[in-house]
């Protein structure tokens, strides 16, 4: 599938327990009318003929809306109704095996809950990671919350698509946008609430704005490290290095075909469309 | 020596070859380098440059043949490794068969800052062979503090590097990749294996500029970092940065005059062979045709054959990974990847001595003329070098190692004082 699903802002998951009475394709159109622009279906006490019927039907009304699919935990069900992705926890069937069976095309999302964990989904080739539980959550009782601080760490270390979730409403979401997310995943706020698609409209706006007041996220740099197109709000190498991890390792920066000497990574200024190359110093001989 | 009409055609091809040509050839008989580290880079480089003609071949390395070397590791066969020869070694009696006109020094020894400077002694040009970043670093010290050019080569998987370090031109290794602040040892054959394309890929690109500077064709040199992956073929190229303005090693100021002109001494002296009048850093080259080859040579003679000992220089720098034992001259360092520490005793070691202890306290022991192996009952092996040297293996705690040499190595002493004591006793009753 194309990368246009790495820009959704606002990522709504299925909790039918949060509607009682209403059903679970009413709420999720509602969702989807408000401006959710990614839906996953998280059915955890179910038999799976019931989670497939969902999917069967969700998969539907998000082709209508044109926006992506993912399934929580379900790998067969995501296969069975060519849904875009799933979403996996940290217990679930590791990354790499669950790529084995999906393919390089469909969307792996990873929760995590702390940098570490982050970065390794990051290289282990997850597409995007979920960054929580930012608030206590109802959904997830007894696990301790992350705090902004694990996305403010997120969003300078991680470069795949991040979304903070967890305990996020429109009453405390400025505080998570603050902190440098651009995604928000929301359950329980959006769901359970008497309107689902004007809580949507308010989450977008809350979205929106923050990007305003975020001159630095309209100056990202597009660069190239190692051949591949990447985003960047750094302004040296130093920083770079930084950002992506690397900090400690033995590597050999090149600017622009030029290798750096080490003093000099803090003043070689990252300007727009540079080309740099990593390359981790080869020890053996 | 060979004077024979029969090899007089030795080195046709090579000089038949225009930018080396007969010129080229003397200056090769001519040259002195230093290969540090003859494992698979090391053995292909030595090899490269005793085919070639080159005059003195120095090897340094401090470890021996074992059988998960013969997959890469040119120079040795079954045999080497079954003796356990020192690496050394083994390359020189190979390589005195491939060309016995080259003056080849093995030297069985640790390459440290505190003996690089003695090792490097009349030598024109550093390869390097070795397998972690501790002594790369220590010879780009040593190189850039002596105006020694230094060509680095690192292999590991499908993977390898390449470039030509030069004082006063270039800056040196410890501004490209980090000093002993940096943690990470890169990646080694030890942690993600190795295959054998790669390693004559990158010695074949290290012999080559090798080439070219001893013969002085300065204008060929490759002035780029290289590196390449063999498996998904991938190459990459960059320019090399000039000297940094604040190293204590490789700025233009630290890089003092003095080398400079040392650098272009030896230049001019080669360039006497054939007459040319290059001129190095602005500068005509100085010093006198009479100096000849032959006295630097002589003044060399110092220098132990065969075994050297690390000497005490009072420089010594920090050297990562290695630490010193309070109120004791035992140094230990960490061999990367390898399960193994080498412990450096500060004394030499009776290794005949050494043998016959560890067998009379019933102990397996395999020995040549180098070394001494011994398993011992704590479960490591040890194995026993001359110059004071022990690698400990089977283990990475430093102190434990350490302890267990001390253990030993007093016992050994203790053993040969009584020993002693008992030859003068016996002595005076026969008298």
């Amino acid at each position: 599938m194309s990368s246009k699903w790495k820009d959704f802002r606002l990522y709504v998951i299925t909790g039918v327990n949060y509607h009682p009475g209403r059903s679970l394709m009413t709420v999720m159109e509602q969702t989807l009318q408000g401006g959710a622009d990614i839906i996953q279906l998280r059915a955890k006490d179910m038999t799976k003929r019931e989670v497939l019927a969902q999917a069967y039907a969700l998969r539907k009304l998000t082709r209508h809306y044109d926006v992506p699919l993912i399934i929580n935990d379900h790998i067969d069900i995501a296969l069975a109704v060519d849904a875009d992705g799933v979403h996996l926890g940290q217990d679930d069937l590791p990354l790499a095996e669950a790529r084995r069976i999906l393919g390089a095309d469909r969307i792996i999302g990873i929760s995590t809950h702390s940098i570490e964990q982050a970065l390794r989904a990051e290289r282990d080739g997850a597409d995007y990671i979920g960054v929580g539980p930012v608030f206590p959550t109802g959904t997830k009782p007894g696990r301790q919350a992350v705090t902004t601080s694990y996305v403010q760490e997120a969003a300078q270390r991680i470069r795949i698509p991040f979304v903070a979730i967890g305990g996020i409403t429109t009453s405390n979401v400025n505080e998570v946008l603050a902190a440098g997310a651009a995604r928000i995943c929301a359950v329980s706020a959006i769901v359970g609430s008497d309107d689902p698609a004007h809580e949507c409209r308010s989450f977008l706006q809350a979205i929106h704005a923050s990007d305003q007041s975020k001159p630095g996220q309209v100056d990202l740099k597009q660069i190239r490290v190692n051949g591949r197109a990447e985003q960047t709000s750094a302004r040296h190498v130093t920083e770079l290095v930084q950002q992506l991890g690397l900090e400690g390792k033995r590597i050999v920066v090149e600017l622009n075909g030029q290798i750096l000497a080490r003093d000099a990574w803090g003043e070689a200024e990252i300007e727009n469309g540079a080309t740099l190359e990593m390359v981790h110093f080869v020890g053996g001989g | 020596m060979h004077n024979d009409d029969q090899w007089k055609d030795r080195y046709s091809r090579q000089t038949r070859f225009t930018p080396i040509g007969q010129a080229g050839q003397d200056r090769l008989r001519e040259a002195a380098i230093l290969i540090v580290g003859c494992g698979a880079l090391g053995a292909s480089l030595a090899q490269h440059m005793v085919r070639a003609g080159v005059g003195t071949v120095r090897l340094a390395d401090r470890d021996y043949v074992e059988p998960s070397n013969l997959q890469r590791q040119m120079l040795f066969d079954e045999e080497d490794a079954l003796a356990a020869l020192p690496k050394a070694v083994a390359a020189s009696n190979k390589l005195r068969r491939i060309n016995s006109d080259v003056n080849i020094e093995p030297h069985v020894v640790d390459v440290t800052a505190r003996n690089a400077a003695k090792l490097t002694k009349g030598i024109m040009l550093v390869l390097d062979g070795t397998d972690n970043v501790q002594t790369r670093l220590a010879l780009s010290d040593c190189c850039f503090q002596s105006g020694i050019p230094l060509l680095y080569g690192g292999i590991a998987g499908s993977q390898g590097m390449s470039a030509t370090l030069i004082p006063g031109e270039t800056a040196c290794l410890r501004c490209l990749i980090g000093g002993a602040e940096e943690g990470e040892a890169g990646e080694t054959c030890e942690t993600i294996g190795v295959i054998s394309p790669i390693v004559d890929w990158i010695a074949a690109l290290q012999a080559a500029e090798a080439l070219k500077w001893l013969t002085g064709s300065r204008d060929a040199l490759r002035r780029t970092w290289l590196s390449a992956d063999l498996w998904p073929f991938q190459l990459f190229e960059s320019n090399l940065p000039k000297p940094s303005v604040s190293c204590s090693y490789c700025s233009r100021s630290a890089v003092s005059m003095l080398t400079i002109r040392k650098m272009a001494k030896r230049k001019q002296r080669w360039d006497s062979t054939r007459g040319s009048d290059t001129v190095i850093n602005g500068s005509a080259a100085e010093g006198s045709r009479e100096e000849s080859r032959g006295a630097e040579r002589s003044r060399e003679a110092d220098l132990p054959s065969e075994v050297a000992h690390p000497t005490d220089d009072s420089k010594a720098a920090a050297h990562l990974g290695e630490s010193i034992e309070r109120d004791s001259p035992i140094r230990t360092a960490m061999l990367c990847g390898r399960d193994t520490v080498q412990v450096s005793m500060g004394r030499t070691i009776d290794l005949s001595m050494a043998e016959q202890y560890m067998a009379a306290h019933g102990l397996l022991v395999t020995s040549n003329p180098y070394l001494v192996r011994v398993q011992v009952q704590e479960g490591e092996r040890l194995v026993l070098f001359p110059d004071g040297r022990i690698l400990v293996q089977g283990t990475q705690d430093t102190s434990l190692a350490a302890a267990l040499c001390d253990r030993y190595v007093q016992g050994i002493e203790e053993a040969a004082i009584t020993a002693n004591r008992l030859n003068r006793a016996g002595g005076q009753e026969r008298s």
